[in-house]
C-alpha cells in the first residue's frame, strides 16, 4: 500500500529543508488560526497562503489530489445540507425546500477553511520523514508515550492492512459475499477478532526482539535537529502571517461585514 | 463518524481539547512500558477495520469499533482512540487538527462508557454472557459517540440543530451492526484468546492463560 504520507519527503524543498521542530510549532499555529476564522475573505486569503506553502514544498500533485479526495467526500455535502437547514428567511424554495444563501455562506466558509487546513498539515508531514516528525513532536515537549504510541500504531497499520486484504481474499474466494443480515455481522466480528489475535501474537514476538536488543521504553534516533536562521526566520514569518490573518479577521476591516458575502 | 474542520465554535473546540487532556491524563496513569506495544496494536487493527464497510440496503456504512477499543483495552482505551484519532488526521486529513480535541472526547468517551457495560458482565451469569455485553458495549460506544456529537453540533448554533437531529437518526442503523459485531467478536476472543480481553477475571478460565497480566 502506498499510503505512506511521507513517501515523498526525499523531494528536496524550502519546506523539507526546515528544522522540523519549527515548521510544526509554526504551521500548527497557522493552523489553529485558521480554524478560528470567521469571515470569507479572509479565510481565502489563508488558503491562498496554504496553497503557495504546498506549492514551496514541491509534493508531487497526485500526492496532494489523492489526500484531497478523501476529505472532499466529507465536505461536499455541506454544501447540500447547510442552505437547506440554516433556520431564518429562506430566499426561495427548492423543490418545496427553503433555500437560504447564509447557509450557503456558512458552507462556504466551513470548506475553505477546511481545505486550508489540509493543505498546511499535508505540508508538515509530507516533507519529512514520519520518525523524524515524531522525534520533533518529542522535542516540543509532547508527551512521550503518546510519541511512541505513535510512531507504533504508525510502522503496524500497514502491516496489518496488508494482513486484511489476504484475509478478505480468502474470505472471497470462498464465496463470501457482504449482505445486510445477521451473518454478516457475527463473520466480521470473528474476522475481526481473527485478525486482532493474529496481529497481537506476531507484535509480541516483535516486542520481545525489540527488549532482548535492549528497548527501554525509549527510542533512540541518530536524527539531529540544527536550526539555523533561516529556519526561525522562516517560522516568525509564517507565525506572523496567521497573526495577520487573525488581527484582519476579529479587529478589523470585515468585522461589519461578518454576516454578508464580500 | 467524524466532525470535520471548521465546523465547531472556538468554545466548542477548546472544551474538548481540555477535556480530552484531562481523560488521557486521567487514563494514563501507571502506564507500563510493555503496554505501548499492545495499545499500539489494537489502536491500529482498529484504525484497519474502520475500512470494513457493511452494506445497509443500497448504502453502506463503516464499522467504528470503539466499543471494541473499550472490550479490550478498559481505560487505556481513551489514549489509543487519540492516538488513532492523531494519525487519521495527519495521514488522511479525516475529521481535521483542531477537532482531534471534540472527537477523542465523543470516540474515547464512547470506549470508556463501553468498558463500563462491559464489566457489568460479572454481575451476571448467563450463558453467552460475552456475546450479550459485548453487544451491549458496541451498542454503548457508538451510541454515547452519537449523542456527543449531536450535542457539539446543537451547542455549536441553530443553523446545526437540523443536523444534529439528522445525526442522531442516522446511528441507529450504525448501534446495530455495532453491537452485532463487537458482540460476535467478543464471544470469539473470549474462546481463543481470552487474556486480551480487558478485565478478565483469572477465576472463570481455569486452562492455560495464568501468566498474563490484564
Amino acid at each position: 500500500m502506498a499510503l505512506d504520507i511521507d513517501r515523498y519527503s526525499s523531494i528536496d524543498s524550502p519546506i523539507s529543508r526546515w528544522d522540523p521542530r519549527f515548521k510544526i510549532f509554526a504551521l500548527g499555529i497557522l493552523i489553529i488560526s485558521i480554524a478560528l476564522l470567521k469571515t470569507i475573505p479572509v479565510a481565502i486569503t489563508a488558503l491562498a497562503i496554504a496553497a503557495v506553502i504546498i506549492g514551496m514544498s514541491a509534493l508531487p500533485l497526485h500526492f496532494i489530489s489523492h489526500g484531497l479526495s478523501f476529505i472532499l467526500v466529507f465536505l461536499v455535502p455541506f454544501f447540500f445540507i447547510m442552505p437547506f437547514s440554516y433556520p431564518g428567511e429562506a430566499a426561495f424554495r427548492v423543490l418545496g425546500l427553503p433555500f437560504a444563501w447564509e447557509g450557503l455562506r456558512y458552507a462556504t466558509l466551513i470548506f475553505t477553511k477546511a481545505l486550508a487546513i489540509v493543505l498546511v498539515s499535508f505540508s508538515i508531514f509530507g516533507s519529512s520523514r514520519f520518525d523524524v516528525s515524531m522525534i520533533a513532536l518529542q522535542k516540543l515537549k509532547c508527551p512521550k508515550i503518546i510519541v511512541q504510541m505513535l510512531l507504533f500504531t504508525y510502522r503496524y497499520t500497514y502491516v496489518f492492512l496488508e494482513e486484511m486484504h489476504r484475509m478478505h481474499t480468502s474470505m472471497h474466494s470462498r464465496g463470501f459475499v457482504a449482505g445486510t443480515n445477521a451473518q454478516t455481522l457475527r463473520i466480521y466480528g470473528n474476522f475481526i477478532g481473527t485478525l486482532l489475535v493474529r496481529s497481537f501474537e506476531r507484535t509480541d514476538r516483535v516486542y520481545k526482539a525489540m527488549l532482548s536488543k535492549g528497548y527501554q521504553g525509549e527510542l533512540h534516533s541518530m536524527v539531529k535537529f540544527k536550526s539555523s536562521s533561516p529556519d526561525i526566520l522562516k517560522g516568525l514569518i509564517v507565525i506572523g502571517l496567521a497573526l495577520a490573518l487573525l488581527l484582519s479577521d476579529y479587529g478589523g476591516i470585515f468585522t461589519a461585514a461578518e454576516q454578508g458575502w464580500y | 463518524m467524524h466532525i470535520s474542520e471548521g465546523v465547531l465554535s472556538a468554545p466548542v473546540l477548546i472544551t474538548g481539547f481540555v477535556g480530552t487532556a484531562v481523560l488521557a491524563a486521567v487514563t494514563m496513569r501507571k502506564m507500563d512500558l510493555e503496554e505501548i506495544p499492545k495499545i499500539s496494536v489494537i489502536t491500529s487493527v482498529f484504525f484497519v477495520s474502520s475500512l470494513i464497510h457493511v452494506p445497509i440496503g443500497v448504502t453502506s456504512v463503516h464499522l467504528i469499533l470503539n466499543g471494541l477499543v473499550g472490550v479490550i483495552l478498559g481505560w487505556r482505551a481513551f489514549p489509543a482512540v487519540l492516538v488513532g484519532l492523531v494519525l487519521q488526521a495527519i495521514l488522511f486529513g479525516h475529521g481535521g487538527v483542531t477537532v482531534i480535541g471534540v472527537n477523542c472526547l465523543m470516540m474515547g468517551g464512547g470506549a470508556l462508557m463501553a468498558y463500563v457495560v462491559w464489566q457489568q458482565r460479572h454481575h451476571f451469569s448467563l450463558k453467552r454472557k460475552e456475546m450479550i455485553f459485548g453487544a451491549l458495549a458496541g451498542a454503548t460506544g457508538v451510541g454515547f459517540s452519537g449523542i456527543v456529537l449531536a450535542l457539539a453540533l446543537a451547542t455549536t448554533g441553530e443553523a446545526f440543530h437540523a443536523v444534529a437531529g439528522a445525526v442522531l437518526i442516522a446511528h441507529i442503523p450504525i448501534i446495530i451492526i455495532e453491537a452485532g459485531v463487537v458482540g460476535a467478536c467478543a464471544e470469539f476472543l473470549s474462546r481463543v484468546k481470552p487474556e486480551i480481553l480487558a478485565g478478565q477475571r483469572p477465576t472463570p478460565n481455569p486452562a492455560g492463560s495464568a501468566d498474563v497480566a490484564t
